[in-house]
This record gives C-alpha cells, structure tokens and sequence, in this order.
C-alpha cells in the first residue's frame, strides 16, 4: 500500500527558476491495484513517479510504502529499496545499447548479493514473461521498438517487485506494440503487482484491468 | 554485491569503453616503463658495484704531499704490519697510461703473481691462467674496451708501450678478459708487478698506494688512529666509507630522476582529473540507469573506482614488464650509459636480472596512488548524478 | 640538499604523503561545512547536497586512511632501508633514535592509525543506520584526525631532514642490548616476573572479551600493548635472533627473519585496538559491537601463539632456553 501525504516538491527552490512541480498531493494506492496517473507533460506525473521510487527527494511530505517511510531515506536504504522491491519502465526504455538483453536484465540483481547462476536463472524467467528469451543475447542496438520496450519490462520485473512503475511507456511505440504492452501489464496485474502507469496517451482509456484513473494537472491532483 | 558478479560486469563495461581509456592507457604505461627502467637499472647496477667493492680490502693508504697523491715506499709495509688487527698487508701497483691515437687512458695494474692475492676478482681471474707461460715473456691481459682499440689500431698480439726514458717495451697480448667483467674491466691492462712499475715509471722500492684488512670490524676505528700516527701526510681510505659514498651518489642519481618523474607525474595527475571529469551523456544516461535499478552510490563509486584501478594496474604490469625486457633483455641501450657517464672508453657491459620486492612496492606506490588519487574526484561527481535529471 | 631526502623510498614515502594531505585538506574543507550545517530531519536541497557532499568526504577520508596504513610498514622499511648510510645503524631502531622527532612521529603515526580505524568503524554504522546518527560526531572525529595528520607531516620532514649522515647513531645493542641506556623494563621486573605479567595479562583480556566488559577491557588492553612492547623486545626478539643479547623490536622487520616482524607487531596492534574501540565507541556513539571483543580475542591469541613459538620452536631443536 503507498501512502503519499502532503507531497511538495520545488525545483530550483531560491532561485529565479524556481518551480513548484508538486503541491500538496495527498493520495493513497492500494496494493495489486494498477492506477493510472493521467496528466499532460509537466504536469508533474513524472515527478511525482520519481518521488515513489526514492529517486528524488521531497520538499515536504511523506510517502509511506508498505509501513516504511521512504521519502528521506539515506542512498544506501533507498537503493535498496528500490533493487528489492520496485520495477521501473521508462519512456526511451533507457537501455544499455552496447549490451545484449541478458545482460541489462541482469544489472538489477547485481547488487543485491546473488550468484552468478541465481541471476541467470532469474534472468531466463524474466525474459520469457516478457517474451523476449528468443533474443536473449542479441545487443539492444539490433532490437526493434518494440522489441527494447520488452527487454525493459524484462528488467523491471526480474528482481521480482512489489510495484512496477510505467513513465509514458508507449510514448515510442507503434499501435501494435502498444497493445501488445498493454497485454502485458494484463499479465504482471495477475502477479499481483502493484503498477502505477503515468501517461497521457488515450489507448489506456477505458481499459477493463484498470482499478482507478487519477488527474493530474498543475502538479494537483483533481478530478 | 558478491565479488564474481561484479567483476564479470565490470570487465563487461570495460570492454566496452576501451576508447574512453585508451589514451590515458598509454601515456601510463609510458611512464611506468621510464621510472620502472631508471630503478632496475639503478638497483642493478648498485648491486654490482657493492658485490665488487666487497672484495676490495678495508683500508687503503695513499702517501700525499700538498694534497696530490705520491708513490708510498714499499718499506712502510713493515710499519703497518706492526698493528696489532691488522693482516694481509701488500703493496698495490696501478696507474694510468696515455694512448695518444685515440686521446684516452688505459688503467695499468700491476699484479704479484707470487703472493697471495687478498683481491678475490683477480684472484678468479688468475685461476684460470697458466701463470708460467704468462711470465716467460712480457705478457700483458687486456680488457674488452682494450681489446677493441688495440684491435683498431691492428695491434693484434703486442703493443709498444712508450717508457718515460723514451725507449719501448714491446708486451705480448696474452689473453682478453670475458665479457663479464666488463663493468669494473673494461679498460684494465693486467701485467707483472715489476712490468707495470717500469711502464708506469714508478721506483723499484715505492708503490702506488698499500692495502691492508682488518677482520674485526669493532676494531677498524682504532686500527685506523694508529696507522694515521705512524706516518705524517698519508691518507686513509677506509673501504666502509667508500661503500656508503657509493650508496649516496647512487642515491643522488635515482634522486634527481625521481624528482623529475615526480614533475612528470604531477601534470599526469591533472591530465587524468581533467580527463574524467569529463562526463558525457552517455555516461550520465548508464549511471541513471544504475541509480534507477537499485544501484546505490557507494556501489557506482566502486564500480568506477574499480574501473580506474584496473587501467591504472594493468598499465602498470605492462609497464614494468616492458621496463623488465628494456633493461634485463635487451641490456638498456642509452640509458645505460646516462647512469655510468660517457668518460673514457665506451663500456659495454651486460646488467645482471635482478629485482626485489620492495622495488615492485616502491613502483606501486609512486604510481597508483597518485593515480587513484587523481580519479578520486571525478567518480564522485559521476556517482553523485541525479538519475532523473540524466534520463530526461 | 640532505642525502636523507633523496634516498628513493623516503621520496617516494614524502610524495605519497604530500598527495594524502592534500586529499585530506579537501576532506576538510567539506567537513566544515557539513558540520555546521547539518541537519537530517531537514529536506532542504542543501541537506541533499550536503548528504552527497559527505560521500565526497567519506570516499576521500576512506581511500586516504586505508592508504596510510599500507604506507607506514613502507616507513619503517624505508628507515630499514637507510640505515645502509646512517654510520652506527644496523636496522631501523638507530634511524628512529637519531634525532628527537623519531620516536613521537613514530608513536603519533601509530595514534593516528588507531583513530582512522575507529573512524572506520563508526562509518560504517552511520551508512547502515537509517537516519545518519554519528555524522557530525564522525566528522568532528575526522577534524581531530586532520589536526594530527598536520603534525604528522610536519614531524615526518623535520625527523628525515635532520638524520645525520656524519655523526653516528646508537645500534639497537645499545640501545636495548644487555648494557642498555634506553628504556628500562617497568617496575624493575625481572624477565621472568615480566612474562608472568604478560600471560596473566593475557589471559585477563580473554575473559573479558568473553564478558563484554568494555572498561576493563580498555584498561587491560592499554596495559598488554604496553607490557607486550617490552615482553616482545627484551625476551621474544631473543629467540627470533637466537642470540640471548640481541634484544631489539625492529631487526625482526627484517628480509633475514622473513618480515616476521610485521605480523607480530601488527597482531599486537590489532588485537589491542579492537579490545579499546569497544569501549570508545561506547562512549562516543553509545554503541556496543560484539564482533570488537571477538576479533579482539582472535588478534590477541595470534600474537601470543606467535611469540610463544618462537620460544617453543627454540627449546624443541636446542633442549634448553637461552
């Protein structure tokens, strides 16, 4: 369960750029619910993603995952945090392209103290979920669109995590691949995974798996 | 993070941003090779020097007048032999002689071939001699850097030395030391005792200095006093300072290159700082990925920091193996003849393979942790990137 | 220019130094300001910046603490080393008895090695705590450490500048051989009653390692370095040198008795810094960590088996004791 009170966040605070990209956000997720965050660019739906995933810090607020206050945790606890228990898809998929897709999947697992064989095992599992083993060692740069979107769902599940994160994840992608993403949250729901999609593109509308659609607007939530 | 997990990344990421290194790479091994070369070369030759001064006698006593050196008379010997400590008291006969074609010096020692030599290197070499063929006629032993002039000047079997009476002494070529011994012979002329005094105009009852030993080292100081009272206006020089001024200049030589290696190092360190803190986009974008997944900084720091070390280090083994090769191998062409002066004739002697531990220590620290030190900056900054700011 | 300074360890030892001091004023400069501004409850960008800053301090303080432990065995090898051309020295004890900095820059060296590890310790709990509890006491702690890092430099050019290469220095034989004219055992033991000393010592600091007991432990701990120092110099060191009046800590660094001296020495230190952390720490950070008695306990027992070997070794191949 995530639980965000009083959530403030300011830029350049100060300063002549100084920006409020978040006021007061108060908002509640339930667990295995996936929520769509619906807002146009610099709205502030990106921010307030990366403020669930500890990798920025709050100006003011809390946000409590699973009874642990993670807003200010110290970098050693938030990566942890983050190695265990999250899963993130960007936009440009943000893969290592001199890499072959077995071995971005395995980045998350580095640091958190498995062997060399319990990452390749979890490594295969994750890529058949996402439906990518057939181009486990293929480098990212020979991959199609499509293709790289899956090797990072690969990636963002493989530590197996409790919440999966989506930043505009079909912004790159073609109508086809978009609904074969969308196949894919289906099955990563069934996991019981909690997933929070930040988009603003209509295919999400009126989708049957959704549990709730929260605006954003101005860095307010509103109706 | 389990150590073999890491290592596999890191080697994977390596191999994959060899053009970001390679620069740094070579400049490196470059001058691990150059402070490498300088300290085999220095500790080798030391060494060599320190084995050959060991068989050398522990006091040497020169007659002076007005400062310069005089022929001491051989009488004194008596005198010396007297001290109570003191042994093996010889007269020592050797000086040099002017060879006018080529404008240089040949150092003539004049050796008795019937008393018990205290010089072990002489002592080797007359092992191997058949002395009664040697003294039947006038016979002489020439070093290597000899060899090659006499040969030049197609004195093949004999030489005519000139006398200070203006007559010649013809003296047979009986034998040209090895290659080895090179360093401390190149240009020796070896001859009878009486031979060399006659050639080097020095009185049948006078020497060039005497040498004597004194065993018991607690003893040497006093042993000293007392000789310096027999006589007025002699000189003595006493074979442990001798060591010390040779560990000195030897250090005095290693010294100066050092400092100028430091110089070099110091412009290197900022080469590097700048180098690194040079972060592209690219490397931004990785260490946001990193940070997203679960990377914490201490993790990305050691990742970097492990990255910078393996450069450094594998520069340094490439260094100081070419180093190992340049001198031990290929005998240190130039450089060798930077340590030991260019004076007289050309030597040109082979350096024995030998390093020590502490030398390989002393490389590792004067290299890496300037090194490490220089990158120390630069993988903060890099680890310290805000992942979000990275992807945008 | 002092021959001293161009002997190329000592070079290379002040090189090294020099860099390791100018990382250390950079430490210092950022502590300052994390000291004064500290604050973790705020969530300000600055307490941000600052909580990256201090990963800038902790990386630099870490590598250059950890760099000088390796440095000072390459000290004392290096005034191994110059003893080839110091007139009277034989090892290392002449060269540090050559002038009146010797033996404090030596002493503070070893002070200063002391502190980095409890430095090291209490970084270690502040990263894994949640709230970086011991920040500003840490970095206080660093500012202590940085002071006498400054006294260290100063005290290591004023030692190695003023190391005579004319007047002869004292031998170890001299100095602590039979007829010696340094320091004396304490109390006037006799060799015997010394031993007795040590081993109960010794045995002291086992169990309280086994209880826990921090104060005691620091109390003991102080006394066994203090009385080891002697025990090893005036009756292990005998039977390392197999010479009954050779008494002398620093020959055993030597290459002839396979660097033992290292080990035993380090043993020592290491066995006596566990046992006082425990009891520093719980003072500055009110915390009491169970692995300092253990590995107290490890490092005490190796040194004393170590030194007792030598002995056992002796009466073993030779029938009697020296």
């Amino acid at each position: 369960m995530i639980q965000i009170k009083n959530l403030n966040k300011i830029f350049y605070e100060n300063t002549k750029k100084e920006f409020y990209a978040l006021k007061d956000i108060n908002l509640e997720i339930e667990t295995s619910t996936c929520v769509i965050l619906k807002g146009i660019s610099g709205s502030g739906k990106s921010t307030l993603l990366s403020l669930i995933a500890t990798m920025e810090k709050p100006t003011s607020g809390e946000i409590i995952i699973d009874d642990e206050s993670v807003a200010k945790l110290p970098d050693l606890h938030s990566s942890n945090f983050r190695a265990k228990k999250l899963g993130f898809i960007f936009q440009s998929y943000n893969l290592f392209n001199e890499l072959s897709a077995k071995e971005n999947v395995s980045i998350p697992l580095i640091p958190v103290g498995f062997s060399q064989k319990e990452i390749n095992e979890k490594v295969l599992k994750a890529l058949e979920i996402a439906n990518i083993s057939h181009k486990k060692d293929e480098l990212v740069s020979n991959l199609s669109g499509g293709e790289k979107q899956r090797c990072a769902i690969a990636r963002a599940i493989v530590n197996n995590p409790d919440i999966i994160l989506c930043d505009e994840p079909t912004a790159n992608l073609d109508f086809d691949n978009s609904i074969k993403f969308i196949e894919n949250l289906k099955e990563l729901k069934k996991l019981n995974k909690t997933i929070i999609v930040a988009t603003h593109d209509p295919i999400f509308d009126n989708l049957d798996f959704i549990d709730n659609v929260i605006n954003i607007k101005n860095g307010i939530i509103c109706e | 993070m389990k150590n073999s997990v890491f290592f596999n990344f890191l080697f994977l990421l390596l191999s994959k941003h060899k053009s970001k290194h390679i620069a740094i790479f070579i400049i490196s091994i470059l001058i691990v090779f150059l402070t490498s070369s300088i300290l085999f070369l220095k500790n080798s030759l030391q060494k060599e020097v320190n084995s050959t001064l060991e068989n050398q006698s522990d006091f040497v006593i020169q007659k002076i007048n007005s400062g310069k050196t005089q022929n001491i008379p051989t009488s004194w010997i008596d005198d010396f032999s007297s001290i109570n400590g003191v042994t093996s008291v010889q007269q020592r006969v050797y000086g040099l002689y002017y060879f006018m074609p080529e404008n240089i010096y040949f150092t003539i020692i004049g050796v008795d071939f019937f008393e018990e030599t205290t010089n072990k290197n002489i002592k080797e070499l007359l092992n191997i001699l058949n002395i009664s063929d040697f003294l039947s006629t006038n016979s002489m032993i020439i070093g290597n850097g000899v060899k090659k002039i006499f040969d030049k000047y197609h004195y093949f079997d004999f030489y005519d030395f000139k006398l200070s009476n203006k007559n010649l002494e013809t003296i047979k070529i009986f034998k040209d030391l090895p290659k080895e011994a090179n360093l401390v012979a190149n240009d020796l002329i070896i001859m009878d005792i009486n031979l060399a005094k006659q050639i080097l105009n020095i009185n049948e009852d006078e020497a060039t200095d005497i040498i004597l030993n004194v065993p018991n080292n607690l003893e040497r100081q006093n042993v000293k006093e007392q000789i310096l009272i027999k006589h007025s206006n002699i000189r003595v020089l006493q074979k442990d300072e001798l060591k010390k001024m040779y560990e000195n200049m030897f250090n005095y030589k290693g010294g100066i290159f050092l400092i100028l290696f430091i110089v070099v190092l110091f412009t290197f360190i900022l080469i590097l700082y700048q180098r690194y803190s040079m972060i592209s986009s690219t490397d931004k974008r990785e260490i946001g990925i990193l940070k997203a997944v679960g990377w914490s900084i201490k993790d990305i720091i050691k990742l970097k920091i492990m990255e910078n070390f393996i450069v450094g280090f594998m520069a340094f083994i490439i260094g100081v193996i070419l180093a190992y090769i340049f001198i031990f191998i290929l005998n240190a062409p130039i450089l060798k003849n930077i340590f030991i002066g260019f004076s007289n004739i050309q030597n040109d002697f082979t350096i024995s393979s030998n390093i020590e531990i502490s030398s390989l220590i002393t490389l590792f620290l004067f290299f890496m942790i300037p090194f490490l030190s220089a990158v120390l900056i630069p993988v903060w900054k890099v680890a310290i990137i805000d992942s979000t700011k990275s992807m945008k | 220019m002092s021959s001293i300074l161009l002997s190329n360890e000592v070079i290379i030892f002040l090189f090294v130094q020099i860099i390791l001091f100018i990382l250390l004023t950079i430490a210092f400069y950022f502590s300052l300001s994390i000291i004064k501004n500290w604050d973790f409850n705020k969530t300000t960008n600055k307490q941000y910046k600052l909580e990256k800053t201090s990963y800038l301090v902790i990386l630099i303080i870490s590598f250059t603490l950890i760099v000088k432990i390796v440095l000072f065995p390459y000290f004392a090898y290096s005034l191994d080393n110059l003893s080839n051309i110091v007139p009277g020295a034989m090892c290392a004890a002449g060269i540090v008895g050559a002038n009146k900095f010797g033996q404090i820059n030596l002493a503070l060296k070893i002070l200063i090695l002391f502190f980095i590890g409890v430095w090291l310790i209490i970084n270690t709990l502040d990263l894994k705590a949640k709230t970086y509890p011991y920040t500003q006491k840490k970095y206080i702690l660093y500012i202590f450490i940085f002071i006498l890092s400054i006294i260290e430099l100063f005290l290591d050019f004023s030692f190695l500048d003023n190391i005579s290469t004319k007047e002869p220095v004292m031998c170890c034989s001299v100095i602590f051989g039979v007829n010696n004219t340094g320091s004396k055992i304490p109390f006037d033991l006799s060799i015997t009653n010394l031993l007795i000393v040590f081993y109960l010592l010794y045995v002291l600091t086992t169990i309280l390692s086994i209880q826990k007991s921090s104060f005691l432990n620091l109390i003991i701990n102080f006394m066994f370095l203090y009385i080891g120092y002697y025990v090893v110099t005036y009756f292990f060191s005998t039977y390392i040198y197999q010479l009954p009046t050779h008494q002398c800590p620093f020959c055993m660094l030597q290459k002839e008795y396979y660097f033992i001296g290292y080990f035993i020495w380090g043993t020592l230190f290491l066995g006596t810094f566990f046992g006082v952390s425990s009891f520093i720490l719980k003072t500055f950070i009110n915390k009491d960590l169970a692995y300092t008695y253990k590995y107290s306990l490890i490092f005490n027992t190796l040194f004393i088996l170590l030194c007792s070997f030598y002995v056992i070794k002796y009466y073993l191949i030779n029938g009697v004791f020296l």
